[in-house]
Parts: structure tokens; sequence; C-alpha cells
């Protein structure tokens, strides 16, 4: 009987066309993303390229599985479908009197819908092979393609997944008889899963959301995060313990939900209800046949607009009241205010510190997830009201009333508005709730309403015109809902294929941001442009909507179309006239400013323009060009127009050995012009690439200078286009807006398989340290060494502006106030200026001025910022050298400009979004004060950058970033102790692998690398602080003391890494002198674990610990191959007993450390007490170490601080 | 109040003609519109409430083409499908207060009045704030025609409102709309033969989308005067009489025994007996004549 039953439904559903269409829509998109991912558009938008194969079996798995995710959606309509249309048809009377089992019917009835959906998914892995034959692919991007891989992420992942979503959504629908609520399960689920998502950001929760993972690809990449490229290219996807944990937790989940419905179900055929016991009445019958006379009072009847638009406005009440008693409305709301509440726990959080809870970011935690929740609603309920007559079969009875079609569908309409409006209420309500629970009480009402029913509100009433056009146009609203789904996803992908504008992308805007200091700036004109321009399209949807709308009998297309045409007159037509007009209009504007008065420049023109750039222009690359030695300028800026107007001089000195005769200018899009105080040719002008050529009448003589001066100021905004970095408070713009004098390369292209497109060769995205011309710049400026800057800024009567140099002179003109600034020494080319409002707090740490410019409310950690200058002036004048101005500035600038702070002389910007409003728990030894630490590495900036500045070439950033960072740590490690380096190492060991993973051409050695963040920041930190852990800190800062000497301040040729490792490797002892190699030289990672351990308790009252551990070292090359032999070819090895595979490791001769730990309670606090800690000379992989210690202990750990980098940190350290 | 209905054809998708080149007359007072399961009684009632168009034809209401101007007509009309849900979960009171407004009501106050004056004709006053979708099928009726009569309609259409009815609600029922056919046009279709018996002035026998007979009930009946006869047989003999005899309808007696009505105008043979002519007579003559010009 199963079998007859199964072959029954699957032949149903393979003769009926929506089959085809859902899987049609799963292979077409698919075989787009694939074949997008293989570069067929790369004629339409930039080229596609990788350094790892598309249909790698990770990468398969994640495209696989990520389009998988969406039939999701498709399961309440098929699986959970499957037994609820035998109840809606009124089958299930005669069904259930047939001789067939419970078990047969439900297995039959579930497996056979499974088996559809599994054939829809399986053409999304059919569609990424047959993608790799379409034409124009790059075939560079192509691995070797993987049976087993298909295997793998069909059987390990979505076929169990589909098999627990399609488990719980029908044993719900089969229960409540309702579909809607299948619906709420997968949002749910697919809620958990994000949430959970969510809390692997921090690395300690990693484990445990790998096994509750329900669609476990937290379990996946528990071991596959830190996969370099060359592990993703060549490894099939791993199925160990916490895989198999969470797939076997999830399946007996699912079957044991299956048994329960099981022994629940039973062939009766009345649905499981709520609350309905209380109404249930006996109720008979009286007055048979009663003869009554009709007599009804007379009425007034009123057809007019006015009443019409009365009744929609009563009808959409009882429309709403339908939604808000909604079962899926209800659990969204609850989900949505769940999902809100947990993000908020980790949002925000840098280095284990969160921030105050300001409006702006509860406004920002609902994020797009919650946007999402909204137009999902949206969605379902424009189709439910809809068809709700239909459905409900009342539509015969509503449908002969004469209320004009126009009524009902205003009332529909409406109803779902108001429901936006409650569920944007619950983003309110919770962020309230939110920043009541951490007491901070600054509410911002008026805030919240602005932002969520002011700006947010319209865009998802543009998503509801949309809806109810769609889903009028098909009868089954779970279609209409599933074709709104897939356009409102796959708009996000018209980009891909070179749709970039927003002009041509449904409901797409200029966005806006917001910031304390700045508001929403100048960015919501244009938004509630774009805004309205949709608006006016949906209002034609609307008209249009109405022509289709279904009155009476249903009719096939061709009747509908038929009476579309005959419904479009009167005001319908005009209202469509109008609107279109008014859209097209609109749109014609925004074609017009973006494309024909400026040109647009689109991301493949851009990647063109970059290779014209090179093949035009490389060739004066090393054209020797004379130096700008002294610079000054005077700078307007205009907060109120957004404007800038700026003159400036250079005195360009040749301090080559040859006369020049021509000068090279590179400028912006801004109106530049540049004259020279010597006679001169503009031989070549180049508009394009704002790159001209100057002839000099007079050649400038070796050792010569001339004066040039420039003025430039930016083209007028419009409410189509800033055309200026002003912006209304809070200015923050640097040098580079300013001319520099010759070819610069930093525009190139830097992936060399886009190069090979163009036909460049493939290029370093920097030069050997040892690279003789590359030395003579710096790596931040390639047309200055050192120079004497003076300013003049004017800016706002209310705000305040600052520049590099000393205050000279202040003072207020025509209502705007003017400062002079001068450097009193030279420095670097690369300063900055701020403009704001700002108040501001001073301090003194001996005869330094310390200054803090920043926005009102935002005092929260002025003093950490303050406590941290002055710590960190006392730390590196006593370790490196004196600080060479008399004054730290720090200014606050507004998080729209960038979540980063930046060192310019005496002048540190930064952001507020990252330690201003920091919310700092001293107590809590998981939490770094980042607002301590971020100062700390900035100050350490004016050492390392402002005193010692790398050549531009490979490991530059090394002598900055990484000593910066190292700089900072010990800071605060003096400040706080060793308990917040272990958080904040924890965390940069994290980023560092995360980041080598991302790399998309190759990994260097620190001491090589090309200013990759990962490297300079995250590695460099653990490296200089490992470092110091091994030679000593003094020893450390002694060698950086004495290089800061040697090259503090030079002239070209400028130092690199070599010279630092040169003098670092002399102060180690020859012992550790492989730790240089490891660190510096080379990519080194170790694999570190505890492979047993036991103790016990001897007799004198102490404890013995016996610890077998495991020590392996290996190198990787630039792709992240493992490589197991020194250059000598050796390598060491060791399996154990049963083990089919050992273990391999490089020749080690290394100091490992080994802890013993126990854990203390000290006023409920849990505190780690050290019981040993001691480094141990270890030359194999396998070791045993027996130590004595005096308590008992709890803990041991081989590497238990993560000195070392090892990819799995979490089995250094075994409990007892 | 005039009801005509000229050429009025329609063909379904599936090929079935459900209307075919109909012409209908109706004035005030019950219309009973007869006819067997599929003849398109439901269409041509949608047709006229306006829930469907037909593929030609025209249909004018008191002068007014209502095929154009379906408003006008929606203003007068009162219709009760031969099948309704209701939004689940709201009770007849806010069903009707929904409907009442959807009618054109605005007064609230009025709204009240007439909404408790349609609950207390059609008995439902006492369970007016239970939910509908919980009514028994003759509360669903009586409800129906509640929201029927909220806009005082000139013209009702009631589609087959009977079946499915046990006898007191069906005989409740009748009344009710008898009571409302003596100042309105109502048309009410069946294929129950007693129904029309009853209630109406007028009938009309309506197969395959054409109307076979039309007229008032007696003259219907006096049109058949002298021409139905009846004799009893047995089982057996049934195909024979079947073959020699314009057999219109048969039906057993308890002892087995058939009896069979025959349609002629002489006496068939000695064995039959002249009938006086039932309305159902009229029904099967009208049907049977239809089927032989088939």
């Amino acid at each position: 009987m199963l079998g007859t039953i199964f072959t029954f439904e699957v032949k149903r559903w393979l003769t009926n066309p929506s089959f085809y269409i859902y899987a049609g829509l799963f292979f077409i998109f698919s075989l787009l993303m694939m074949g997008g991912a293989l570069g067929i558009f790369d004629g339409l938008t930039v080229t596609a390229s990788s350094n790892t194969f598309v249909n790698s079996p990770i990468a398969l798995n994640g495209l696989i599985n990520g389009l998988s995710t969406f039939t999701y959606f498709l399961v309440p309509t098929i699986i959970g479908a499957s037994i609820y249309k035998d109840f809606k048809y009124n089958m299930h009377t005669i069904l259930f009197s047939y001789p067939f089992t419970k078990m047969d019917y439900l297995l039959g009835k579930f497996l056979s819908s499974l088996f559809i959906v599994i054939l829809i998914v399986a053409t999304i892995g059919v569609a990424t092979y047959l993608a790799s034959f379409l034409p124009g692919i790059n075939q560079d991007l192509l691995g070797s393609y993987s049976i087993v891989a298909y295997l793998q992420i069909y059987c390990i992942f979505v076929i169990p997944n589909l098999f627990f979503y399609g488990v719980i959504v029908f044993a719900i629908v089969t229960i409540s008889r309702n579909i809607s609520v299948g619906f709420i399960a997968v949002i749910v689920l697919l809620f958990i899963d994000g949430v959970i998502g969510g809390y692997t950001r921090d690395a300690d929760n990693r484990y445990l959301a790998g096994i509750l993972d329900p669609s476990g690809s937290e379990a996946l990449s528990y071991y596959t995060q830190y996969w370099t490229a060359s592990e993703k290219n060549a490894n099939l996807l791993p199925f160990e313990s916490v895989m198999i944990y969470n797939r076997l937790l999830w399946l007996g989940v699912a079957v044991v939900i299956f048994i329960l419905l099981y022994r629940y179900f039973s062939f009766t055929q009345t649905a499981l209800t709520f609350g309905k016991s209380k109404n249930v009445e006996r109720v008979t019958k009286n007055n048979f046949g009663g003869i009554t006379r009709i007599k009804l009072p007379n009425t007034t009847f009123d057809y007019s607009t006015k009443n019409n638009l009365k009744t929609a406005w009563n009808l959409s009440n009882i429309d709403f009241v339908f939604i808000v008693k909604n079962w899926v409305f209800i659990s969204i709301v609850i989900v949505g205010l769940l999902f809100i509440l947990l993000t908020s726990l980790t949002s925000g959080v840098i280095f284990g510190t969160s921030t105050y809870p300001t409006t702006w970011q509860m406004l920002e935690i609902p994020g797009s997830t919650f946007g999402l929740f909204i137009n999902l609603l949206t969605f379902l309920f424009a189709g439910i009201l809809t068809h709700h007559g239909a459905t409900t079969r009342m539509n015969h009875l509503v449908d002969v009333t004469p209320t004009p079609n126009w009524v009902f569908l205003v009332s529909k309409f409406l109803a779902v508005v108001k429901m936006q409006i409650v569920l944007l209420a619950v983003i309110l309500i919770a962020g309230v709730a939110i920043q009541t629970y951490h007491g901070y009480f600054n509410f911002e009402i008026g805030h919240y309403l602005y932002e969520l029913y002011f700006i947010k509100l319209i865009n998802f009433i543009i998503w509801a015109f949309l809806a109810f056009f769609i889903q009028t146009l098909f009868k089954n609203y779970l279609l209409g809902f599933f074709v709104l789904l897939v356009l409102s996803i796959g708009l996000a992908y018209l980009p891909a294929i070179g749709v970039e504008q927003a002009v041509f992308r449904f409901n797409s805007d200029s966005g806006f941001q917001y910031s304390d200091m700045n508001g929403y700036g100048s960015s919501l004109p244009l938004y509630f442009l774009y805004k309205g321009y949709w608006f006016m399209l949906g209002l034609a949807l609307f008209g249009l909507t109405l022509l289709f709308w279904t009155r009476g009998m249903g009719q096939k297309a061709s009747a509908r179309l038929k009476d579309a045409k005959d419904r479009f007159n009167g005001k319908k037509a005009l209202l469509i006239r109008l609107s279109l007009i008014g859209f097209l209009g609109l749109g014609a504007t925004f074609y017009y400013q973006n494309n024909i008065l400026h040109e647009y420049e689109s991301n493949l023109d851009n990647e063109k323009a970059q290779a014209n750039w090179e093949k035009k222009y490389k060739k004066y690359q090393n054209f020797i060009q004379p130096r700008i030695t002294a610079i000054n300028v005077d700078i307007a800026l205009y907060p109120e127009k957004r404007d800038f107007v700026a003159s400036g001089t250079y005195i360009l000195k040749n301090k080559s050995k040859q006369a020049i005769d021509s000068i090279l200018i590179n400028y912006n899009d801004f109106k530049t012009e540049v004259k020279f105080a010597v006679a001169s040719k503009l031989v070549s002008k180049d508009s394009v690439f704002n790159f001209d050529i100057y002839k000099l009448d007079k050649p400038l003589a070796v050792g010569d200078s001339i004066v040039m001066n420039f003025e430039i100021k930016n083209e007028p905004n419009s409410i189509f286009r800033s055309n200026s970095p002003v912006i209304g408070n809070g200015t923050f713009i640097n040098n580079s807006i300013f001319p520099s004098i010759g070819y610069s390369d930093k525009s190139e292209l830097t992936d060399d398989d886009v190069r090979k497109t163009y036909g460049l060769k493939p290029k370093e995205r920097m030069a050997n340290p040892t690279d003789s011309i590359a030395r003579m710049n710096t790596y931040i400026s390639n047309d200055a060494d050192w120079v004497q800057f003076e300013t003049t800024i004017s800016t706002a009567g209310d705000q305040i502006a600052i520049a590099p140099g000393y205050l000279q002179k202040q003072w207020k003109k025509d209502g705007r106030n003017y400062f002079h600034y001068k450097m009193d020494q030279k420095m670097l080319n690369f300063y900055a200026y701020n403009s704001a409002n700002y108040v501001f707090k001073k301090d003194q740490w001996k005869n330094v001025a310390i200054e803090i410019y920043y926005q009102e409310g935002h005092e929260y950690n002025l003093d950490r910022m303050i406590s941290a200058v002055k710590k960190s002036l006392d730390y590196y004048t006593t370790n490196f050298s004196p600080y060479q101005h008399k004054q730290v500035r720090i200014i606050e600038y507004p998080k729209t400009l960038g979540q980063f702070a930046q060192s310019y002389a005496n002048t540190i910007p930064f952001s507020e979004g990252i330690g201003f409003i920091a919310a700092v728990d001293d107590e809590d030894q998981d939490a770094v004060d980042y607002p301590f630490s971020v100062t700390s590495h900035e100050i350490a900036h004016q050492w390392w950058a402002h005193q010692v500045i790398g050549a531009n070439v490979q490991g530059a950033t090394m002598l900055s970033e990484s000593l910066s960072e190292y700089s900072s740590l010990k800071v605060l490690e003096h400040q706080y102790g060793k308990s917040q380096m272990r958080k904040f190492l924890k965390d940069a060991l994290d980023k560092y692998l995360q980041g080598r993973t991302r790399e998309r051409k190759k990994e260097q050695p620190l001491m090589y690398n090309e200013s990759q963040q990962y490297i300079h920041y995250n590695k460099g930190s653990l490296v200089f602080y490992a470092l110091s852990d091994f030679i000593g800190e003094k020893k450390l800062n002694g060698v950086l003391k004495a290089y800061l000497q040697k090259v503090a301040f030079q002239d070209a040729p400028y130092t690199n890494s070599i010279e630092l490792v040169t003098m670092l490797k002399e102060a180690t002892p020859d012992s550790l002198k492989y730790t240089i190699k490891d660190m510096f030289e080379t990519i080194t990672l170790y694999d570190n674990n505890i492979s047993n351990v036991t103790s016990k308790k001897l007799k004198n009252g102490k404890y013995q610990v016996d610890i077998q551990f495991n020590v392996a070292k290996y190198r990787s090359d630039d792709q992240g191959a493992r490589i197991f032999k020194d250059s000598n070819g050796k390598t060491i090895t060791y399996k154990k007993k049963g083990d089919e595979i050992g273990l391999s490791s490089l020749p080690i001769n290394d100091f490992i450390e080994i802890g013993i730990f126990k854990q203390d309670e000290v006023k409920d606090k849990k505190i780690e007490k050290q019981l040993h800690l001691k480094k141990y000379r270890i030359s194999k992989i396998d070791n045993k170490l027996s130590i004595i210690v005096d308590e008992k202990p709890t803990e041991v750990g081989v590497d238990p601080f993560n000195k070392l980098i090892d990819t799995n940190s979490d089995d250094n350290r075994r409990k007892l | 109040m005039n009801l005509k209905i000229t050429n009025l054809s329609k063909t379904y998708k599936n090929g079935v003609k459900a209307l075919d080149n109909l012409n209908l007359e109706i004035g005030t007072g019950m219309f009973g519109l007869l006819g067997p399961n599929g003849a398109g009684k439901s269409s041509l009632m949608r047709t006229i409430a306006t829930l469907q168009k037909p593929d030609s034809g025209s249909i004018e209401f008191d002068g007014a083409d209502i095929l154009q101007d379906q408003m006008s007509l929606r203003k007068v009309l009162g219709y009760l499908p031969q099948e309704f849900g209701v939004y689940p979960n709201m009770s007849a009171e806010s069903l009707l207060d929904y409907f009442a407004q959807l009618k054109g009501i605005s007064s609230k106050k009025e709204r009240q009045e007439i909404i408790k004056q349609v609950l207390e004709v059609t008995n439902l006053y006492e369970v007016r704030m239970k939910f509908v979708n919980g009514y028994s099928g003759g509360m669903k009726q009586r409800f129906g025609i509640a929201q029927l009569l909220l806009n005082n309609p000139k013209l009702i259409i009631v589609d087959e409102p009977t079946s499915g009815l046990d006898p007191a609600e069906r005989h409740r029922f009748l009344n009710v709309l008898r009571e409302i056919g003596t100042n309105h046009t109502v048309i009410f279709s069946t294929h129950i033969v007693d129904d029309v018996k009853e209630l109406c002035n007028e009938v009309a026998i309506l197969n395959g989308g054409k109307i076979l007979t039309k007229g008032t009930p007696t003259a219907v009946i006096a049109a058949l005067q002298g021409t139905i006869w009846t004799k009893v047989i047995d089982r057996e003999s049934l195909e024979e009489n079947e073959k020699k005899f314009n057999v219109i309808s048969s039906n057993y007696n308890q002892d087995n025994t058939l009896n069979i009505r025959v349609q002629s105008t002489e006496q068939p043979d000695e064995a039959f007996v002249m009938a006086a002519p039932q309305l159902e007579d009229v029904y099967f003559v009208a049907l049977k004549k239809d089927t032989v010009l088939c």
C-alpha cells in the first residue's frame, strides 16, 4: 500500500506544472549563479576571479546549501500540503475509509513529497555541473568535479536538512491543518540558524554552536573555518565528531517528531485547535415553521466615494484584526522580538567589549533580517488577503455588493501597511527594552519614530504594492509568495550581471546613514527621491492590480487580459497614466543625472580604466621628479553647502643627480588648477585620468627648488550628487584630495587573473625589500620625503577645524572661524583636516598637552583615552625614544566615514564607532578595554610610522602596524595585567587564521607582508608578543630602541624589515634563533595537543601530573599548503599504535610551554591559578612529562596561552 | 420590475455549453427555475448576479444593461449562492455589519437596526454572537438570507437554497422566501419540483442551457391535461413498456411493482388510467422531449 500511495503521489506531482516552475526556477538561478562565478558575465560586469576553484567541494557546498535554503520555503507547500490537501478537498472522508494503515498513509505522503523536494534541489547540483559547459567561462577557475563531493553535500547536508525541515513542517501541518503554520516553523528554524550564526563571532562559542546549529553549517565551519586556499582546493568535506553529533542530534529530533506524529495521528476528521472549547454550547432550534411578517426598516444607502473611503478604512481594520490574530503573524512577531534581543547580545562587541546601547545601534540591530521578516509577512498576507474571499468561499457574497474593486484593494492594502507599522513598532519596543535592561535611559523616541516611520516605512509600502500586484495575478497565494521571494532575492544579484544603477533595480535607493555627529547628513533627500520614484511605480502597479482584480468567477488568462483592457478607463487609467509619467519622468531625470550629465562609471568601467591607466602611464613610474619639501595650504570648508575651496603651494626640490625638465601632476576629479612660479608649458593634458605633464622652460637644476601653486575646489553639489567630501558636521578629509607628483601605482589592477584579461603581466603587490629604486620612497608617499607643513583652515562659525601642527592664531571673520596651524619640525607628507561642532577636554602629561575633541554626549571614555595617552607616552619615551611633538590631539569623526583611528603628526582622528561609546567592563577578564588599546596603538604610531617609516617595499607595515600593535599590547599588559592579553591574543589568532583563508593572492611571511591586515596587525601582534616572551621584554625593547636611533627620521633610501629582523636575530640567543625564522621569515604553524593526562595524589600531599602531548610544526606555502620537510628534505613522523594515519612534523628542537592550572574562586568569580608554567625543549612529536605540583590541578595545557600559532587551539588544554 | 434576458450564451473552457442562446423575461414575484443538476441554472444565476460574463447576449433590469452597468444592479441585488463560506471566527453580527458596509449603509445606527431586523426575520437573533462558521447547514442558509436582505433588494436570486436542509428548516426557509417574494422579484432555482409547486408564481424548466417550458404552474400543468396516463406493471416488463410507450417516469410501489406514467394524447392501452397532470409531469415531459431532440 505504501508503494501505491508513493507512486500515486509522485505521479500526481510530476504532472503538476508548479513542480516544473519550481524546479526550473532553481535550475536557472543556480546556473546563473555558478555561471557568474565562472565568469560568463565578464563582459557585462567586473571580471570574475578567485585563487580557489569555484567548484571545489567546499565552494560547491556553500553554493548548493545556500540555494537549497530557499527550498525550505517550498517545504510547507509540498511536504506540508501533501496531507493538507486531502482535508482541503474533503478527500479524507473517503480516503480514511480505505484499507491502508496509518503508517502507509503517513510515510507514503511524507516520503513522496520529500522525494519531490529532493528532485527540485537536485536541479541545483545539476545546474552547478552544467554551468561548466556554458560558453565564455574562465577555465582557470574550474578544478575537477568530484562526484564524491556532490554525494557528501547532498547526503550530509541537503537531504538530511530537508528531511528535518520536512518532518517538522509535515507534523505541524498535519496536526494543525494549516499550511501557514508550516511557514512559521520554517521561519523559526531559519531564525535559530541565524542567531546561532551570530554567536560564532566569538571563537569560544563555536563548539557548542557547531552541535546546535540545525543546518549543520556551523559544524562544518568548525573544521573548515581556517582552510587556506590550497586546502579548499584539495580537500573533500570533513565528517568528524562535531558534524556527526550534529547530524545525529537533528536526525534524532526529526525521527522522534515523526514517531510522535504517528502516535498522535488518527484518521479522525477534526484538526487540532486551541482555545475553542469555551465557545461550545448546545444549540437547539425553536420556532419552527412560523410565519413572520418582514418589514425592513428604511435605510439610506450611500455609494459616494467619501463613504467608500470610510468603508475601505473600516474594512482594513477587520482585515488587520484578521492578520494580528493570525498565528503566522504572532509567531513572527515573537520570533522577531527574540531575534532582536538575542542579536543585541553579540552585536557591536569588539574584543569582548560591547558598546552603550545608543538608539542608532538599536535601530541597526534588526538589520536586514528583520526587514526580511517584514517582507515575508507582506508577501504572505498580501496573498492571503487578496484571496481571502475565495479561500473562505465568501467571495460570491462579497462580489455582488455594490462596492467598487478599489475599496477592497485599498482596505487590504491598508491592512498590510498597518501590519508593517506594528512590526516596525516591535523594533522600537525591543530597542527600548534593551536600553532599559542595560540601564541606558536616553531613549530618543523621536529618533526611533523618525527612522522607522518617516524613513523606513515607505520602503516596505513599495514592496506591498508589488506584492498585491503579483498576488492578484496568481490564483495560488503560495506560488505568488514564492515568486515574490525569488524576485526580491534575485534583485540583489542584478549587479552581478552588470545592472548596477539603482534606477533599474526595483525599490533600490541611495541608502542613508546615521551618526551621532552628523545625523542623517545629506543622505535623505536623494533617498526620498528614489523612494518617490518607486512609489510612483507602486501606484501604477496599484492601478494595474485593479485592472486584474478578480471579481466573481475565476477566468482564464486571456479573458482576464481582455477584462483588464476593458477596465482601463476613467480614474484607473488616469492613475496609471499619471503615476507612470511621474515614474518615467523621475527615472529619466536619474538617468540623465547619472549617465549623461555625469558619465556613469560602472565597476567594469573602473576595471578597464585601471588597466588603461597602467598601460598608458606606467612608463613614467620611475621618471625622475622633484620632491615636495614644504606645503602651505589655505583651505575653506563650507559645511552648510558641503563645499570646499583650497589653494596651496608646494616647494618642489630636485633631489636627484640630474636636471628635471618635465613635471607630472596627478590630481582628482575636483576642479584643479596648477601653476608654477617659473615659466612652463602644459604639454600633455589628460582629463580622463587627470594626469598632466608640464614642461619647464628652464630645466630644474640639481639641488634647486621651484614653487608650485594649485587651486582646487569641488563642483557644486546637487541633490543627485555629492561632489565633495565635506559634510555638515564632522568633516574628515586627508591630503589625497590635493595634487601629487608623478605616476602612482596604487590604482593598478592587482588581481593576476583580472590583469590577464587585459593583457597585463602578473605583478607583485609590493617590491622586494632589497629593491633599491623602491626604497627611495616611503610606503605612504611617492612624491615627498619629510616636509615642512603649514595650513590655514576656515569653517562654519560653530565649528572647530583641526589639522596637524600647532595653533598659531585663531580668529573670526564674516561669521566664520579661522585657524592657522604650523608644524615646528619635519613630518611626513600625510595630513588631514577635521571640522565639527566639538567640545573638548584637556589634560597634560609632563610638557605634552593632551586634547580630546569630541561630540557632546560621548564623554564615556574620555578618561580612559587620556589615561591611555599618558601610559603610552610613559612607556614609549622610557623604552623607545623621546616624543617628537608637544601635543597629542584625539579628534572624533562620524562613524559613517569609517570605523578606525588614524595617526597623523600630533593628531589622531578617531571614529565615534570605535571607542567613544564603548561600555568597558573592568571586572570582565574576557573584555578588552579597547578605547585604551586603540588609543595606545595610535600613540605608538607617532614612533612607528612618524619616526621610523618603512620604504615602499614588502614588510614595510611590519615596521609601523605590527610594532604599534606590540607597543600598545605592552602598555595594556602593564595597565591591566596578563588577563587581558588572553582575550586579545586569542582574538588576534582567530583573525589571523580567518584572514589567511580569505587571501586572494598569496600569504606572505610577516617580514615580507604586502600591507595585508591579517598579517601586519593580527599575526604581527602575536609574533612580537611571543618574541618578547621568548627573549624578554627588555631585550626586545632594547633592540627597538637601537633600531630607532639608527633609522628614525632618516632620508631615502628608507629602512626595510630586513634591517630590523637582522638586529632582532643578533639579540636572540642561538637556541631561540629558530623563532626568528619561524615567525618572521616563513609561515610556520604548530599543531599541538594534549593526548592524555592523569594526576595522582602523593604521600607528601603534593600531586603528580603525568602528561602525554603531541607537538608538531609545519610550514605553509603562500597558498596554504602544509610542508613538513625542512630545507634538507627531512621530516619526522609518529604513529600511534592502531592509528591509520601518523603525524608528521618538521624536525623540531623547540621550546614549548607546559602549564598546569587550578580553578579558584575568589569573591564568587572564577579565577585561574597557575600551578606550573615552564618552557620545555621538545624534539619529537610524542612527549611525556611528569610534573609535581603543590595543589590539586584541574587543567593542563601545552602552549596553554596560545602564544604559538595553531589552527586548533582548543585541544591545547585538557581538563582533569 | 422586469428582468429581460436575450440570446444569452456561455461556453466553458472544458467545452460545456452552459447557456445556449437563452431568452427569458421575468417580472415581479417568485420565479422558479427548475432543472436537473448541470442544466445551467447556476451559470444563469451567476451571470445575472454579475459574477460571470456571458460570451454573448444581454441582460436588462428595468431597462438598464447590467452587463455594462454592473453597479446599478448590485445596488438592488440580493444573492444567495448555492454554496458559500464565511470568514472564520466572526460572529453573525459582525459579519452582517461587514456586509452592510459593503452594501453602502454608512450610518452605524441604521446598520444596527437593520441587522437586528434581519436577524429576527431569520430567527438568528439568539445566536448572533456565535461564529457563523460554526453554524449548522440550516442556520447558515438563514444567515445567507439575512445578509441578502440588508440592502432591501429588488431582485433576489437564490440558487438551490433548500438542498441539504432538513424538512423543518426547508419549510421555514421557504416561508421566509415567500414572504419576501410578494414585493420583489425572486429567482429561485431548484431541482426539487415540490419547492416550485408550493411557492412560485411562474416557473421555467431549464436544461442544457435552454428554457424548455415557461409559464405559471397552473398553465403549464393545464397544458398536459388529458395526456398523462398511469399503469401498474411488474418490474420485468418495464423495458418492454418503455419501448412501446413514452414513459416519462416510473416509481416503485412497496410490493415491488412499478407505477409508470406515460404521456400520450390517446389512451395507450386499456390498462392505462388517465391521471391528473402534476408539475412533476411537466418537468419530466420537458426533459424527455429535450433528450429526444438531442
